[in-house]
């Protein structure tokens, strides 16, 4: 059974990258400075070794004046960024530009998990509201119960500052499901509308390949065909 | 019916690299023990599962020494083709491709190309404890319904985010009620659609097992099974509440439909306690053709049969029984393996049927 002869015929993309894992193990590196340079930027996500190596080198080239500044921008960006008061946003200040702006509605709340998400929504420049933060979902398994997240200040929030509408924003899965039903719960006594963003079909994607509960959730969730094509 | 025409096997288990051509509907493999009869029905089921028949780690599939495996086939599907690829990486990372193009999600694979199982082992199915039955319903079901995969999986997640707020609210010794009513609440939604499967399902599925038996083993003992489940008398709601201050003790859920199970009884008595060797096979056969025949029946094809060392414990006139009924009865590829080529080869011809032998060295 063991036929080594056939090794060649296995398809090289297959075996492709031989074990970079173990190579860079044993990468010496002259400098204990370098090295340890290289050790905080492989910390990073995304960043291996190797293009952490590759990116210390570049800096290693740069006047000492440029690399100050590069290390400088990072500590202040760290030490003087601040998260919204109201929201849990980034902010150079108490209260972010977003809820510090009068030509936003300040009554309408998109309920987010992250900053992360924040910026995705900000960049499609279509919302004109608010934002909420929760910084994380409701999770147990994870150890994330609703006391880890920005949920009693979001229904502060809605109180004092009369909401109107609370849109979530969340991830289509079990736990924003969770979420969303948990804080519905909290403030249900409020005259608050809750609504969701639409789950349904790509722009883009093909029906064929949707699953079953994402075109059923399309079709419940169906649009006159003026909004649909409008919203083209 | 599905047909697997060809499969390649790169690094996994025994295999280093080999491949073979299938042209008939019966392939008998031989070999001694250990020369891979079995890992060869475990990669076509990989290729119809995803995943090994026998629950075990992925990176235990790659060859001793080696990384990553592959598993390609060309299966024909009522006459259209498809090229069926499964690949580990060297970083343990899983790919399933067909006709070139990667699933995002494995399950929506299951039950696309559905495949039959019958191990030496299997027989723990019927003596085993309730969970090996679940996980035989459970697959069955899967593969007819995307949307019962779908909420098995919900329904698991939900039941374990639901015993860590236990065990949270035990350590803390605090609990807050709201969440749990909502994760009941979610809980209760998965475990009521699955529970109106399951008994739906098993209104056809426990006849069609009954039927089967007799078949094989001839009248006289005749089996009786019933589908046991607390849902049966209670919602899954009222279940959850009235459980709710022992579950709060146990720090876990004590009811739901994770407790369901298949019961089988001769003569009034609990199957697995007076049933011999022979009848316990004969029930698991009665039980994998019924699967078989349902997902011929829901399909409108064929599945592909893995039979591997059936040879072993059933008497001579059961086993004809059973070939015929499989062989020659079935429009099917059957993969059927054992030592003796011989043995095979007089099978086969006894039963006047085309097939071609794998010899493995
Ligand atoms: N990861 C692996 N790497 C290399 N060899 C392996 C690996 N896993 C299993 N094997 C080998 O595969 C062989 C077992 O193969 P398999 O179970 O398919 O045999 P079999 O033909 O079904 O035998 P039997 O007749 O006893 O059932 C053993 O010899 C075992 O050493
Ligand atoms: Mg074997
Ligand atoms: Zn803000």
């Amino acid at each position: 059974m063991l036929i080594p002869f056939f090794i060649h015929i296995i398809p090289a993309h297959f075996l492709a990258k031989p074990y970079p894992i173990l190579y860079l193990c044993k990468m010496q590196l002259a400098s204990n400075l370098l090295e340890n340079a290289v050790n905080e930027f492989a910390k990073l996500p995304g960043i291996g070794k190797k293009t952490a190596l590759r990116l210390v080198l570049h800096l290693l080239k740069q006047d000492t004046a440029e690399v100050s500044h590069f290390g400088e921008t990072i500590t202040k960006m760290r030490t003087d960024i601040q998260f919204c008061n109201r929201c849990g946003n980034v902010s150079d200040a108490a209260i972010c530009t977003i809820c510090a702006n009068p030509l936003r509605n300040q009554r309408l709340i998109c309920v987010v998990e992250n900053i992360r998400d924040v910026i995705a929504i900000e960049n499609t420049q279509q919302f004109s509201g608010t934002y909420h933060v929760l910084g994380g979902i409701i999770s147990p398994l994870d150890g994330v119960g609703p006391e880890q997240l920005n949920i009693e200040s979001l229904t502060n929030r809605i109180q004092t500052e009369e909401t109107e509408e609370l849109i979530f924003a969340l991830n289509p899965n079990i736990q924003g499901d969770t979420t969303i039903y948990y804080i519905q719960k909290k403030i249900q006594q409020l005259p608050c509308k809750i609504t969701t963003i639409a789950r349904g079909i790509a722009f883009g994607g093909e029906l064929e390949y949707a699953d079953e509960l994402t075109l059923a959730r399309s079709l419940t969730n169906r649009l006159p065909v003026g909004s649909y094509i409008s919203n083209r | 019916m599905l047909f697997f025409r060809q499969l390649m096997l790169t690094q996994f288990r025994n295999y280093v690299f080999d491949s073979f051509t299938f042209t008939q509907n019966v392939v008998g493999i031989s070999g001694a023990n250990g020369s891979g009869k079995t890992n060869l029905l475990d990669a076509i089921h990989y290729l119809c599962f995803t995943k090994s028949y026998f629950s075990r780690p992925d990176a235990q599939n790659v060859h001793q020494g080696m990384q990553g495996f592959r598993l390609q086939a060309t299966v024909t599907r009522q006459q259209q083709d498809f090229e069926l690829l499964c690949i580990l990486r060297e970083n343990n990372r899983k790919e399933f491709l067909i006709d070139g193009d990667a699933y995002k999600k494995f399950s929506s694979h299951i039950g696309r190309f559905p495949c039959v199982m019958i191990a030496p082992d299997d027989v723990e199915l019927i003596s085993n404890g309730s969970e090996e039955r679940r996980k035989f319903i459970d697959t069955l079901l899967s593969q007819l319904n995307e949307d019962y995969l779908k909420n098995l999986i919900d329904y698991t997640k939900i039941l374990q985010q639901r015993n860590s707020l236990l065990k949270a609210a035990a350590e803390h010794n605090r609990l807050d009620d709201a969440l749990l009513d909502i994760l009941d609440e979610q809980l209760s939604e998965r475990a009521t659609n699955i529970y109106n499967r399951r008994n739906d399902f098993m209104q056809e599925f426990i006849p069609a097992v009954q039927q089967e038996y007799e078949s094989i083993a001839g009248k006289g003992d005749e089996v009786h099974i019933n589908y046991y489940s607390q849902l049966h008398h209670n919602s899954m709601q009222r279940l959850l509440r009235e459980n709710r201050p022992r579950d709060l003790y146990l720090q876990r859920t004590g009811a739901g439909i994770h407790k369901d199970d298949l019961e089988f009884s001769m003569q009034q008595q609990a199957f697995k306690n007076i049933a011999s060797q022979g009848q316990r096979k004969s029930l698991l056969f009665a039980l994998k053709l019924a699967e078989f025949n349902i997902l011929k029946q829901y399909k409108g094809f064929a599945p592909v049969l893995l039979l591997d060392d059936i040879f072993e414990k059933l008497d001579a006139a059961r086993m004809h029984n059973l070939l015929h009924k499989v062989c020659v009865q079935q429009q099917a590829q059957v993969f059927i393996t054992d030592t003796h080529k011989e043995r095979l080869e007089s099978a086969f011809e006894q039963l006047g049927i085309g097939f071609e032998l794998v010899k493995l060295e």
